[in-house]
């Protein structure tokens, strides 16, 4: 009876069928008198680096927001560049990055399930709350992306207000997609796309390092593309900063010589602008009165135009996209199935469960995306209307949205290096 | 109401103000509640019971060579003669010429034992973490050899491109205290 029973176990074991069948061959017992090897397996000290990251990060925000608001100077600046660039960029090679941290916190945030890291966290919320109080200082050249940018940049050719505002809507759209991928734990876009990981790295995916390379040959002769025209932290900071209770201002007793807003590399310095078009206060209600059916109008059609591709933004779902397999599968049946195909039958997966999954996925997506569209709408719709309204300024002002704190305006202000060099 | 500009701009900015300091604070809360419950896990690694040797650990990882290696548990594996995961199936002569191995790379090395043990070590320079000597001695062995994340070389990426790739989910994000999930303990 024995034996049987051994000769049964022996043909379950060689079956494949059962995965877990282990020891088909027993344990052997050497006479030789030979010892096991030995291994140790490398265990990285993540929460040492993760510290040195954070403080990092904030004794070098804290440093671009006293040079920049304090001592009006540009070398600190500089010089945290060059150390975030060492440090965040080349040796801790970016992840995980403050940029990407939107999409665990946009994750976190709607699914209870997700458990995200402290040290996310702080990357994620650090950068906003020192935007808040001191201006966009994270941007200014602790942010590697940043600072690469800035190191490389020699000429500044501008663009046109208008080019420059339609192109800002860019990363508010690639923001929003980011999120509603995240949300619906398809994929992270920001980290999928993300153009100087590979340069960082010195390696990996070569579309993504050609883009890195198009991006940085561009930021040696315009200021910061990728910051201005795809970064979607960026704009998250920019509505931070837009209200942060302290932020750079232009030196007082300005003498009009037009310097720092020729060596802004973001545009941020609007110079002196004087409205001649007198407007009727009718004109004027008027006028009003067609924004505000304007911006909803463009926020309904937004949201109705997703709405409708909601359900294609799903295919970017593992669980879409395996259930699509199934079905062209089950349509037609191939000798040799899909090896996703195979696993989801072999791990037990029934097609009717997976369904459900999906349906709930695919509804998920529609929502979502219908919200997502009539952001986007809105905020198209403010570009617009921002570019026809034309404010009377009387001296050079300082876009607290878009300035990013790198100090270049100090250091070509004569205004400036007066009082530096008299202190 | 005698409103000028710059009070009502001002009065617009206050409560942008009131209203971002609300933001960052009602966020960090429901962040700070989620992280009470349960802190998040830091790094990637294989569950090798859910793992299926479908070998796009070694194409889809961001390195050019994968982080992902094979590891072999030698307290699970039997020192077979005729390794599953050393041999390929329906070789001619079994002998250890490269067109009989399975190993793409040459990355498995054999030792002679005793008799009729052999000691398989693998180099992880040469191994690229394809899984066909894993696969082979999953169907015909004991499973000892078996695909790990080596963490001395995972950049720890927010979102591992293989997990996104992965037919059975085997990668997850685990704890600091099971980097590693080892079949011999």
């Amino acid at each position: 009876m024995k034996r049987i029973l051994k000769i049964l176990g022996i043909f379950a074991s060689v079956s494949p069928l059962v995965a877990e069948a282990q020891n088909r061959f027993p344990k052997p017992d050497f006479e030789s008198g030979y010892i096991y090897p030995e291994f140790s397996y490398f265990v990285p000290d993540e929460m040492l680096w993760n510290t040195v990251d954070v403080v990092l990060l904030t004794i070098m925000m804290s440093v671009v927001a006293w040079a920049v608001l304090h001592r009006r100077k540009r070398a600190p600046v500089f010089i945290v560049s060059i150390i975030s660039v060492l440090y965040f960029g080349f040796f801790r090679s970016g992840c995980v990055c403050s940029i990407g941290a939107i999409q665990n916190v946009a994750l976190a945030l709607t699914d209870s399930s997700y458990s995200m890291p402290v040290f996310v966290f702080l990357v994620f919320i650090l950068p906003i709350i020192f935007t808040f109080l001191f201006g966009r200082v994270f941007c200014a050249g602790v942010c590697p992306f940043g600072a690469l940018q800035e190191l490389v940049n020699i000429r500044d050719f501008r663009l046109s207000k208008a080019v420059s505002s339609v192109l800002g809507i860019i990363p508010w759209i690639y923001l929003i997609f980011a999120i509603l991928y995240a949300v619906t734990r398809s994929r992270f876009l920001i980290c999928q796309f993300d153009p100087f990981i590979g340069i960082f790295r010195m390696g990996g995916d070569f579309g993504m390092i050609i883009l890195g390379g198009l991006l940085l040959v561009a930021s040696v002769f315009t200021g910061r593309p990728f910051c201005r025209f795809l970064c979607p932290y960026g704009v998250l900071l920019s509505l931070f900063s837009r209200i942060s209770l302290l932020h750079p201002s232009v030196t007082p007793k300005c003498i009009n010589c037009d310097l720092c807003r020729n060596a802004c590399p973001v545009d941020a310095i609007r110079p002196p602008y004087e409205n001649k078009i007198k407007e009727s206060r009718a004109a004027g209600v008027n006028r009003l009165l067609v924004y505000f059916v304007f911006l909803p109008l463009m926020g309904l059609s937004g949201a109705l135009l997703l709405h409708v591709a909601g359900d294609s933004f799903s295919h970017a779902n593992k669980n879409v996209r395996l259930h699509e397999l199934i079905m062209q599968n089950e349509a037609n049946p191939q000798d040799v199935q899909p090896v996703d195909v195979e696993v989801f039958f072999s791990q037990g997966g029934t097609i009717d469960e997976l369904a459900s999954r999906v349906s709930e996925i695919r509804r998920q997506f529609i929502s979502y995306s219908t919200i997502a569209g009539a952001l986007i709408g809105l905020i198209i719709g403010a570009t617009l209307i921002n570019l026809s309204l034309k404010r009377t300024r009387k001296t050079y002002e300082i876009d607290s949205a878009s300035c990013i704190n790198c100090g270049r305006c100090f250091d070509y202000c004569p205004k400036n290096q007066l009082i530096n060099k008299t202190e | 109401m005698a409103t000028n500009p710059i009070s009502r701009k001002q009065f617009l900015r206050q409560c942008g103000s009131i209203a971002a300091g609300a933001a960052i604070i009602s966020v960090s809360g429901i962040a700070v509640k989620q992280m009470l419950k349960k802190d998040g896990d830091n790094f990637w690694q294989i569950d090798p019971s859910k793992c299926t040797f479908c070998g796009r650990c070694a194409t889809s990882c961001v390195l050019t060579v994968s982080a992902v290696k094979c590891i072999h548990a030698n307290k699970v594996c039997g020192y077979c003669d005729l390794c599953g995961g050393y041999y390929r199936a329906n070789v001619k002569d079994l002998n250890t010429a490269a067109e009989n191995l399975k190993c793409p790379t040459g990355a498995i090395f054999r030792k002679y034992i005793e008799d009729p043990y052999f000691e398989y070590t693998i180099d992880e320079d040469l191994c690229n973490g394809c899984g066909k000597c894993a696969k082979g001695c999953n169907s015909f062995g004991n499973g000892s050899l078996y695909l790990q994340v080596k963490q001395e070389l995972c950049k720890n990426c927010n979102e591992c491109k293989i997990s996104k790739v992965c037919p059975s989910d085997a990668i997850q994000r685990v704890s600091a205290d099971k980097v590693y999930m080892l079949k011999d303990g």
